[in-house]
């Protein structure tokens, strides 16, 4: 079973590594949606810093993508 | 005319055209050999040795930007005409939401550079949905490279100008940390700070702009091979109206992700000064 599959391995890897920023991307949008309808007068600071938590989650994510292309 | 020379002469003109020189009798989905053919142009303009496509397309964009600029802010009348009210409130989003309002009262001073920055990336990524060009410069890594280490350059910089060998010491060694705990985080902020984020910072444009340029190609050229192919494959060539429509969807979601990675590489640029010339928050 396992001799049949080819490709590379690292199609694999990044996937894994697309899981934990696809939840963590999840969460950050949803409590700043939280945060802009609770308090429509700070939706500015929020849309932001939603911004910054989304760059800094996705990390690991742009990291498997470099990983695919140097594996 | 070979297969190779029919491919390059398309990517040059652009995706539609592109598809429109495949030879539908031969192979109807004309994939490229090399998914790199979507990304490189080796056919130099008038004979130049290097001034390929993408090098004209980096110039267009810089003289795009200039010109936007000079033309915008040149009479600064006081009740502002259409353009330089467009010009100003471009200058006064990144000096006063993004230099300002990140760095702080000192950010003003880098406001030359987060203008030119986003400018000039906001060009590059909108080349990508512009008919005719149709190609991001942005998704080649030479230019989030290049930006993403001027970027470093600068934080690195200005983290050491401002607070002298201490800002090297106060990331590897954290003082709000539990001493157990101190060199563990000290190792990940070291490596953080100093590769990833300008790995992060460049990798994120470089494959928003890839993926958009690739979905945008497969989309629509596929989708338009079918349905001028209709003559040839009769009724089959309905397949390609929704994988148009799609493709044209996709091109409404590509001008968002455009205007939004320029935003994000520029934001993240500030909060790096940020993070260097306060270096406690």
């Amino acid at each position: 079973m396992v001799e049949e599959l080819a490709g590379p391995i690292a199609l694999v890897g990044y996937g894994l590594a697309a899981v934990g920023p696809g939840v963590g991307i999840g969460i950050v949008v949803g409590n700043a949606i939280q945060a802009m309808v609770r308090q429509p007068e700070m939706a500015g600071v929020a849309r932001t810093t939603m911004f910054l938590g989304i760059a800094f989650t996705e990390a690991l994510a742009l990291i498997g993508f470099v990983l695919f292309f140097i594996a | 005319m070979g297969r190779d020379q029919r491919l390059e002469k398309g990517t040059g003109l652009g995706v539609i055209l592109a598809a429109a020189t495949c030879d539908p009798a031969e192979d109807i989905i004309c994939a490229p050999a090399n998914v790199l053919e979507l990304f490189e142009f080796k056919t130099e303009i008038l004979g130049i040795p290097g001034f390929t496509r993408t090098t004209f397309l980096i110039f267009f964009a810089a003289a795009l930007v200039i010109a936007f600029l000079y033309f915008g802010l040149r009479k600064r009348d006081v009740v502002p005409g259409r353009f330089q009210s467009i010009a100003e409130s471009m200058v006064t989003f990144v000096k006063e939401d993004i230099a300002v309002g990140i760095i702080g009262p000192e950010g003003a001073k880098y406001t030359a550079y987060l203008l030119s920055l986003f400018l000039f990336l906001l060009v590059g990524n909108l080349f990508e949905i512009t008919p005719f060009v149709n190609f991001p410069i942005t998704s080649r890594m030479a230019i989030p490279a290049f930006f993403a280490i001027v970027t470093w350059v600068i934080f690195v910089f200005v983290g050491f100008s401002k607070n002298g060998f201490s800002y090297f010491i106060d990331t590897v060694w954290p003082k709000s940390v539990p001493i157990a705990l101190r060199w563990l985080v000290g190792l990940i902020e070291l490596v953080s700070v100093f590769i990833l984020r300008p790995i992060t910072l460049a990798v994120r444009l470089f494959a928003n702009l890839v993926a958009g340029h690739l979905m945008l190609t497969l989309l629509l050229a596929s989708g338009w091979i079918f349905i001028s192919s209709v003559g040839d494959i009769g009724v089959r060539a309905l397949i390609g109206i929704p994988w148009f429509v799609f493709g044209l969807g996709i091109f409404v979601f590509e001008i968002v992700v455009a205007i939004l990675q320029a935003y994000i590489f520029t934001l993240l640029s500030a909060v790096y000064i940020q993070t260097s010339v306060h270096p406690e928050h």
